[in-house]
Order: C-alpha cells, then sequence, then structure tokens
C-alpha cells in the first residue's frame, strides 16, 4: 500500500509502524493467502486523460480487510490555499493545520463527517483535529473564501490519492474487492464511482475506472492582488 | 475626514502621518492587519481639468496636470477583536488640488462568525462601499486591471458610499457538494443625499480617485460641482438598498442591486441652501474568470437624480455600462475596457446632459510582493452642455496616458 501524501511520522514511529506491518501482516492475510499481488488502479477523466488528485478507497468484499492504522497528516495554509487540498486519511486520524502565511485564517467544516472550526492566528500553534468519523470534510476559510480543501476520511483497508498519472498502486492479498473513487470537482450526476473485481494469484491486476461526465472547471487561481469581492 | 490644520505643507504631513501610524500601532497590538502603499504617476493628459478642479475634464488629470504626481497614498488597518469582529479603517491621500488632503475612504466595524449548516452572516458596519463593483477587488478597492476604474466605478468612489449598516447572508453551496453560492444582501443608510450632485452637475468621469468619507468635491459656488458634498443628511429619512448574488464555482459571478437614498428632493438645509439629491438606480453585472487567464466583466447602472427647488423639480436619468477583457499570463495583465455613458435632463435647455464613450488598454506588471507596474492609455469622446457652459464647444476627445510604479508593505 502506498502511504497518503503528506503523512508525517517521526523516524522511530515508522521504524515501529513497518515492524508492526511485518509482524502482523501474515496474520491479516487471509488463509493460505502468502502472495500479495498487485492492484493498480488508473483514474481516467471522461476524455480518456489522467485524473490526478482523485481519491481511491479499496475494501474487500468477503469482508476480511483490516481496520486501517490512524496517521498523522498535515495540511497546510500556504499563499492562501490549503496544501495539499486533497488528503485520503484513515478513520480516527488526526491532521494539524500548521498555517505558515503570515496572515490569520479561521478554517470551519460544516460536513457532516466533522463539523469544527479552528482560528489560525500568525506565530499560534494549534492542536491538531480528529476525524472520527468516516466521509468527505470540506473545508474553507472564514476570512479568504476562494479557500477550498476536501479530506476524505475513510475506513477502507488501502486509500490513498492518484498521482499525477492518475494512478494509485497497492500490495493487496487476492480476493474480491470494491475500488471506489471520489474527485472534489464530480459532476453533481455523476453518482457513485466504483468497480468490483477478483485479484488472483498474479502479479499485478489493473482497473480502469472511467468518468462518464466531464468534470466540473476548476476555480480560477488565486491571484495575490485580489482582495476579494468589496 | 482627518483635516490636518496648521499644517504648513498638509501633504508632507499626510505622508508622514500615513508612513509613522502603522509603526506606532503595531507596537501596541501584535493582532494588528495593516497595508500601506505608494501608488506615482507619470502622466501625460490633453485633457480639460476635471471636476475636482472645477474644470468639464472626464479624466482625472487635465493637461496641466502631466508630469510626475502622487497616484495614491494609502494606509489600512484591520484590527480584529476575538475570533468574529473586526474593525477597518481605510486612509487616502490624492494630490488633487484636493480640499481634504488626507481622508478616510472606509472604516467600518465587520461581524463574521463562522458558517453554521451552509449559511453565512455579515454584518457591517460604519463608512464602506456598497457590494456593486466587479472590478474594483484588489486592497483600497481599486482595480487589478486598469488603472482607472470604469464610468460607473468612478462615479461610486466620487458619491455613494453607504454611512450605516449592511448585512449578507450567504449560502455557500460550493462547500455542501453543490456548483454555486447564493447571497442576499440589504443595507440601511444615511448622510449619502448629496450623491448625484458630481454627476447632474459634471457629468460621468474616469477616475480612480475616490472621495474622501464626508469629503468636499470642487470649490464652493464655482461650476460644475459647486464644492459638492456628497455624504450629507438634508431629513430623517434613511435610504435602502438590496442586491443578490450569485457564483458558480468561483468562476461567475453575478451582481444586481436597487439603491434609493430616499431623500425627499424639496429638503435643504436652511443655512447653506445645499439640497437633498434623490438618487435612485440599478446596477447588474457579471464577471467569469476562464481557463488560460482570461476575465470578463459586463456591468450595466441605470437611475435617476432629482432635486425640487420650489416649484420645481429638475430630473437627471443617467446610465453608463462597461465591458472589459483582460488576460493574465504569469506576472502580466493585459486589460481592455469599453466605456458608454449619457446623463439627461428634463430642463429645456440640457443643463449637466451629457452622452460618451471611452477606451482603456492597461498592462500591468505584478514584480513581486511589493512592486507593481502599470501603464494605461484612456481616451474618452463625449459631449456635454457643461462645456458650453463654460464657454467652449461641446464635443471633446481627451486622451491620458499614465505609468504608475506602486511599492506596498504590510503585515502580510
Amino acid at each position: 500500500m502506498r502511504p497518503p501524501a503528506r503523512v508525517c511520522r517521526g523516524r522511530w514511529a515508522a521504524w515501529l509502524a513497518w515492524a508492526g506491518l511485518f509482524l502482523s501482516g501474515p496474520l491479516l492475510l487471509p488463509a493460505g493467502a502468502g502472495v500479495a499481488a498487485t492492484l493498480i488502479v488508473d483514474a481516467q477523466t471522461s476524455d480518456g486523460h489522467a485524473l490526478a488528485g482523485a481519491a481511491v478507497t479499496v475494501r474487500p468484499l468477503d469482508g476480511q480487510g483490516h481496520r486501517p492504522t490512524p496517521v498523522q497528516a498535515v495540511m497546510d495554509q500556504v499563499n492562501r490555499a490549503f496544501v495539499p487540498d486533497l488528503l485520503v486519511i484513515p478513520v480516527g486520524s488526526t491532521v494539524s493545520f500548521p498555517n505558515t502565511d503570515s496572515v490569520s485564517h479561521q478554517i470551519y467544516s460544516f460536513s457532516p463527517a466533522k463539523r469544527f472550526q479552528l482560528p489560525l492566528y500568525r506565530g499560534k500553534p494549534y492542536p491538531p483535529v480528529h476525524f472520527d468519523q468516516p466521509g468527505v470534510v470540506t473545508l474553507g476559510c472564514n476570512i479568504h473564501d476562494h479557500m477550498l480543501a476536501y479530506l476524505v476520511v475513510t475506513d477502507a483497508p488501502w486509500y490513498g490519492p492518484t498521482g499525477t498519472d492518475g494512478a494509485w498502486t497497492a500490495e493487496l492479498p487476492p480476493g474480491r474487492y470494491r475500488v471506489e473513487l471520489w474527485h472534489p470537482r464530480l459532476d453533481e450526476s455523476e453518482g457513485r464511482l466504483a468497480r468490483e473485481l477478483t485479484v488472483g494469484d498474479v502479479e499485478r491486476a489493473r482497473v480502469t475506472v472511467r468518468l462518464s461526465k466531464s468534470l466540473q472547471p476548476p476555480p480560477p487561481p488565486p491571484e495575490r492582488s485580489y482582495a476579494g469581492d468589496y | 475626514m482627518i483635516r490636518l490644520r496648521g499644517c504648513s505643507t498638509p501633504r508632507l504631513c499626510g505622508a508622514l502621518l500615513l508612513t509613522l501610524a502603522p509603526w506606532a500601532l503595531v507596537a501596541t497590538s501584535p493582532a494588528l492587519d495593516w497595508d500601506l502603499s505608494l501608488d506615482a504617476r507619470l502622466v501625460t493628459s490633453d485633457a480639460q481639468p476635471p471636476f475636482a478642479q472645477d474644470g468639464s475634464g472626464t479624466v482625472r488629470f487635465g493637461e496641466d496636470d502631466s508630469g510626475l504626481r502622487l497616484g495614491r497614498a494609502r494606509l489600512a488597518l484591520t484590527q480584529p477583536f476575538g475570533e468574529v469582529w473586526s474593525a477597518h479603517i481605510d486612509v487616502s491621500m490624492y494630490d488633487d488640488y484636493d480640499r481634504s488632503p488626507v481622508g478616510v475612504t472606509e472604516a467600518y466595524l465587520l461581524f463574521r462568525p463562522y458558517p453554521r449548516s451552509g449559511y453565512r452572516l455579515r454584518v457591517k458596519a460604519g463608512g464602506f462601499y456598497a457590494p456593486i463593483s466587479l472590478e474594483n477587488r484588489a486592497a483600497g478597492w481599486d482595480s487589478p486591471y486598469t488603472i482607472s476604474y470604469s464610468a460607473i466605478d468612478s462615479w461610486l468612489g466620487i458619491e455613494v458610499r453607504t454611512l450605516g449598516l449592511e448585512a449578507q447572508l450567504d449560502w455557500l453551496g460550493t462547500r455542501l457538494g453543490h456548483s454555486f453560492d447564493l447571497g442576499v444582501t440589504g443595507g440601511v443608510f444615511g448622510w449619502n443625499q448629496g450623491a448625484g450632485t458630481v454627476l447632474a452637475g459634471g457629468g460621468w468621469s474616469l477616475t480612480d480617485r475616490q472621495t474622501a468619507l464626508f469629503g468636499r468635491i470642487g470649490t464652493p459656488g464655482v461650476p460644475p460641482t459647486y464644492g459638492a458634498l456628497p455624504f450629507e443628511q438634508y431629513d430623517h429619512r434613511a435610504g435602502v438598498y438590496g442586491g443578490i448574488e450569485a457564483r458558480y464555482l468561483d468562476r461567475l459571478t453575478v451582481r444586481a442591486l436597487r439603491y434609493d437614498n430616499r431623500a425627499d428632493p424639496a429638503a435643504s438645509d436652511s443655512v447653506s441652501g445645499e439640497m437633498a439629491w434623490w438618487t435612485r438606480f440599478n446596477s447588474a453585472g457579471a464577471r467569469y474568470e476562464g481557463d488560460g487567464g482570461w476575465t470578463a466583466i459586463v456591468q450595466w447602472m441605470s437611475g435617476e437624480t432629482t432635486i425640487a427647488p420650489p416649484g420645481l423639480s429638475l430630473s437627471w436619468p443617467f446610465k453608463a455600462e462597461y465591458a472589459l477583457l483582460a488576460k493574465r499570463f504569469g506576472r502580466h495583465t493585459l486589460s481592455a475596457r469599453y466605456d458608454r455613458f449619457m446623463v439627461s435632463t428634463n430642463i429645456a435647455e440640457g443643463d449637466g446632459s451629457q452622452d460618451g464613450h471611452a477606451w482603456t488598454a492597461a498592462y500591468a506588471y505584478d514584480a513581486g510582493a511589493h512592486w507593481r507596474i502599470a501603464l494605461e492609455w484612456l481616451q474618452v469622446v463625449s459631449s456635454s452642455y457643461n462645456r458650453v457652459e463654460l464657454g467652449g464647444l461641446p464635443l471633446a476627445t481627451e486622451t491620458q496616458l499614465q505609468l504608475s510604479i506602486r511599492y506596498a508593505i504590510g503585515s502580510h
């Protein structure tokens, strides 16, 4: 499994995590499935181009998946924008918002998965926010209206964002899986994007998820010279 | 408005005040946000003197103003009080033979609670701009596209300001998985019963000079503006406005607003004899920001201003519109705008009537966090009764070329 982007762990925590994975790995695999296969998910726009920044979640259909380990992720505020503007994190994770901008921000969410508000004033550290419910959390800033970001909080064992090539890769044991895809700019009528597939005892399995509708256009890039509408 | 009485060189004192004030304030309050900017201009113009100098010109700088000028010196301060309250003040100085060399263009208290269930309320109290302009979105109500504002926004900057209370309720659909946001705005205000004086007296113009709150325009007793006082109250009637706004994916913004200062056109000041101007207008516009750095703006305004001295009812219907197209290439922005405007009247002789159009072409370069360089060519072709009254021909073509170099610093 590829770790989600921008996940921070200390060196010792990383060693412990790897050791834990090494030791617990055989216990998590179904009986007799000693070989891990590689699953590649290719996300594509309706016209066949690579779709970067889509959230991929993979669940086993036989219900034998492990519960994902919570992480400590970081979403920074740089030049009046969230960086990154999409995080895919397991349920129970925490996210810190360090605000490296010289201006203050007031971030908020009224998404059902997590309602919160957090002032980020210059030079004041704030404790990380805990996300304990699965769902999409939309973040905004009460001072800078154009700032927009998304957290996909998932209970799926395998998860992550697609890269610039539209691909996401995971190592998982053979079995039947449900692959789901979400993107912030999906057309409202697109519906749920899901594929079911069987991963056999082969080295690589590949599935393409293609949108049926065009993506909504991205918001215009924020300009430093724009103070906002009066 | 800050008047620097007893100061032999008021502009120098103003500059000193603008420069020193942020340091003094920052020392006392670390949460204070501040912006300081200085905009110097190199101007060449063949225009007649502008209305601020009692002329009939339609651009900010007349022929006699050619040379090095001060575009604007500006200081803005924002002080938060807790999480949801803040106070904002915008102080500017324009070197325009001005009655108020240093003035406050906006000063207000803002209540901006966090959104709840997709709705957000914002309440402003004080002196500020109503949500009409689609081009003036840079700090200090400046335009990021051109140096001179459109005719519509020039007039708003000269004569129209809210001195009162405004509430805005937004439905943030884009935060709820939809593709659009909606908003409604309502305002109640006073002290804007002089709005319309400059429009009826001097007509439309294209400028970037904003009148200070409670400021005076021109010289008392001298046409065309007769020392207009836009921010006055002559009766006990409050003005109102109501507007709507829709935003599609932050790309398309549509605004419409109805303004009515509800002045009694028969009211006047018993001492000075100044009349109340009953001014009302509708405004609508749209801004689209497309791919590849393109921005297109169209705006329309139509209204009327009326005074009713004993036995008379004098009206000046007015109308203006513009279309702007801008293209951004990295740090470079090219903009072009076409303005069309007119003032008519029910006075048989045609006092105050005007008809004209303008072309503006501008190039701006954002040279990093502090410097901005802009070059603008502006040509206004207009026919005006006012010029005949001042002893000239009604038709004039005025051309102004400006190079602006602006340096800005601030807490962010």
